[in-house]
């Protein structure tokens, strides 16, 4: 059987079951739900206050309106970071890898945006298909810039999301395998290729982070534009 | 299928939760314990130590440890590929980090709780420093009633001066009118004789003057005359003696 380095990011399934749904369900259970105490332990003391804070920053470029996405893009934001950092664990798989999933995020909520824009503010929906200070000759060909555009915006953010984390999970296993490979042959080059993948874990963390959170900001500026 | 397993039972655990709704099952709450359970190198629960320590000893679990990993190697069970690499590379990330920010992170915890519970301190601290205060200040007030009495004997004497002022007062107003009325009868009265005596002399100067004759006159000039010699020898006389 020949081993790629894709393989990795073949959706799982044991005996017909798709495993995929047991690795989108695993985040809930990592959060405990805060019991009905006054004082918490730190662990729900610090989530508590991670969200509150987080939603809070949130929500400040929004008007009201805006306000009701608040659970939707505070536990969407959870949802992917935690997905995104238990990936980098050794021998798991990443939802977040799967272009379907991501897709699945980012068309209907991006589609909401537009919806809402375009019912309850048809004109200043449309208004921002061009751009304030134009010169006159260019505005048909900006609109149709703008529209295309518009219409990037969920395939950006899906792929986006996707290629960030599969090109990461890539880099990781080949410098790994560079690692495994050069061990007996070059000790030296391999101790070199490990501090390369050191480095490289890092940048995964903080990307897995960030592309979460530039997920969930850049549909609250879509958001925030339209309602 | 597993995923709604899964899912159920969560939800299963959640809907019993619910079902307890009367207060017998929320109270007595029972305390959370104050540290979480020890662990030893961060992941190795302490009663693993203590299930094995009568057995095997000190060296019991960590023997344990190490025959399990050599024995997954050897047999293969666990193969040694790039992910072990990998796994090395995160592992050293996550213990560096937990090494680096564990203690700054549970301390940040503990001031979050620590806030909230001072503001309820604060609340409860004032609520009985205002009651203390007032408890200060109804004692102060009961030893001012104790000296009420001294208050008011002042102020009765004050009263009585006053009267008594006023009374001298009004006293010595009556007294000089009565004077002044007296007085001015006393002057009438003067002023009468005076005026009947200077009429008196008058009159009888002008009857004198008028029983004067000439012949007396010439009389009374001469006999003037006579004695202002006699006086005139007289004060010679002594002068020269």
């Amino acid at each position: 059987m020949m081993v790629s380095f894709f393989d990795q990011f073949a959706s799982p399934s044991y005996l017909g079951i798709p495993l995929i749904a047991i690795a989108i369900a695993l985040p809930w259970v990592l959060y405990p739900t805060p019991p009905a105490r006054w004082i918490n332990n730190r662990l729900i003391t610090i989530q508590g206050w991670f969200i509150n804070r987080f939603t809070n920053q949130l929500m400040l470029p929004l008007n009201v309106g805006g306000h009701k996405w608040a659970l939707l893009l505070a536990s969407l934001m959870i949802f992917l970071i935690t997905i995104n950092m238990l990936g980098l664990l050794p021998y798991t798989f990443t939802p977040t890898t799967q272009l379907s999933l991501n897709m699945g995020f980012a068309v209907p909520l991006w589609l909401a945006t537009v919806i809402i824009g375009m019912r309850n503010q048809p004109t200043v929906a449309l208004g921002h298909l061009l751009p304030e200070g134009t010169p006159i000759p260019l505005i048909p060909v900006l609109i149709i810039i703008e529209t295309i555009s518009l219409f990037i915006r969920p395939l950006a953010l899906g792929v986006r999301l996707t290629a960030n984390l599969t090109a990461g999970h890539l880099l990781i296993q080949l410098i790994a395998t560079a690692v495994f490979v050069l061990l007996p042959m070059m000790p030296t080059v391999a101790i070199l290729t490990a501090a390369v993948l050191f480095l490289l874990t890092l940048l995964e963390v903080a990307v897995a982070m960030i592309q979460a959170y530039v997920f969930v900001l850049l549909l609250s500026l879509y958001l925030q534009e339209n309602v | 299928m597993l995923s709604r397993l899964v899912l159920v039972s969560g939800g299963l655990v959640q809907a019993s939760r619910s079902f307890h709704q009367s207060s017998q099952s929320l109270a007595p709450v029972p305390p959370l314990p104050e540290k979480g359970g020890k662990v030893r190198h961060g992941i190795f629960p302490e009663e693993l130590f203590t299930l094995l320590y009568p057995k095997t000893g000190v060296t019991g679990p960590y023997m344990l440890g190490t025959g399990l990993l050599l024995y997954m190697l050897s047999k293969e069970i666990y193969v040694i590929n790039h992910e072990t690499f990998a796994a090395a590379s995160i592992g050293a990330v996550v213990i560096y980090g937990i090494k680096k920010f564990g203690p700054s992170v549970a301390a940040f915890a503990d001031k979050l709780n620590e806030d909230k519970v001072a503001k309820a301190q604060e609340v409860k601290d004032q609520a009985m420093a205002s009651l203390a205060q007032g408890i200060e200040d109804e004692k102060k007030e009961q030893w001012r009633v104790e000296g009420r009495h001294m208050l008011f004997d002042a102020k009765r004497n004050n009263v009585a001066m006053l009267l008594e002022t006023n009374y001298r007062e009004r006293l010595h107003m009556v007294t000089n009118e009565v004077k002044k009325r007296l007085d001015y009868q006393v002057q009438l009265q003067n002023l009468h004789r005076r005026m009947e005596q200077e009429h008196l002399v008058n009159w009888v100067e002008q009857s004198v003057i008028k029983s004067i004759t000439p012949q007396q006159e010439k009389e009374s000039i001469a006999k003037c005359i006579a004695d202002l010699k006699v006086l005139a020898k007289n004060t010679q006389a002594r002068a020269t003696v």
